[in-house]
């Protein structure tokens, strides 16, 4: 199986191995899209993109929640639970969206709809845990003491 | 929009694999059962709104900061957080309300420590 080239509109031409292409069987919610990858552009920084195949427009940065929020939990429905297939959901990739801002203190991410990607599928679910807002501050306000 | 009269017990059937059952009716709240097929993801609207303008604003918003699609700059205006990579570092605690916070070290770029 060949590369798959995506001319994205971000990052120029990409050729994406066949062994990165994360099938997301029923899309991200409200965007769609069958097939994503994920590209590690900024090495380092914890922020990866998660780009569209089908849509060369669409890339959206994201984050490993365990790295950043320590007290980060994840309850979902059984349902989800199935659909993903593993055993250990913790052993599973997982991610959340980021909305930056200019400001960083007004970057967020959601908690909230966490995406979860085994074995190069990807299934973005509900996060029942209390405590997982749709919008939690990534950074910590500055020290002002 | 089609509109139907049915009392608990009662069902709907949509297609020929979803299946809606009114479970209860209790003043202004209606208990909904729904039978659908596995893969077929059901939310409550309200949560499904919210969580797709939080996908839409996420790409929309990296598209202010990235600039020109100019690869080896893609990305750059992302702010960098500042990470506490020891296993021993405690997490800060929780807010009143349970909410997740940032790690302990976390900061704002200008404040980044590699360590």
């Amino acid at each position: 199986m060949s590369d798959t080239v995506i001319e994205s509109s971000r990052f120029g031409t990409l050729q994406i191995a066949p062994e990165d292409l994360l099938e997301f069987p029923l899309g991200l919610i409200g965007l769609g899209g069958l097939h994503y990858t994920l590209l590690d552009r900024n090495p380092g920084t914890g922020f990866l993109w998660l780009h569209s195949v089908e849509d060369p427009g669409l890339a959206l940065p994201v984050v490993d929640p365990r790295r950043f929020f320590h007290n980060f939990a994840l309850q979902i429905a059984a349902e989800d639970r199935e659909r993903i297939g593993a055993e250990d959901i913790d052993a599973a990739s997982m991610y959340v969206t980021v909305r930056a801002a200019p400001n960083p203190a007004d970057v967020v991410v959601n908690l909230r709809a966490p995406i979860i990607v085994w074995e190069r599928r990807g299934h973005q679910v509900l996060n029942t845990a209390p405590g997982a807002g749709l919008q939690a501050r990534l950074f910590a306000a500055p020290d002002t003491a | 929009m089609l509109i139907l009269t049915r009392r608990p017990g009662e069902r709907v059937v949509i297609g020929e694999d979803v299946l809606v059952t009114v479970m209860e009716v209790s003043g202004q709240t209606v208990r909904l059962g729904i039978a659908a097929p596995e893969g077929l993801p059901i939310y409550r609207e309200e949560i499904w709104l919210a969580v797709k303008e939080e996908n839409r604003a996420a790409a929309a918003a990296a598209d202010e900061l990235a600039g020109t699609p100019d690869s080896s700059q893609a990305g750059s205006a992302l702010p960098v957080p500042a990470e506490s990579e020891s296993s021993g570092a405690p997490a800060t605690s929780s807010e009143p309300d349970g909410s997740a916070q940032p790690q302990a070290g976390s900061a704002t770029p200008p404040a980044l420590e590699t360590d």
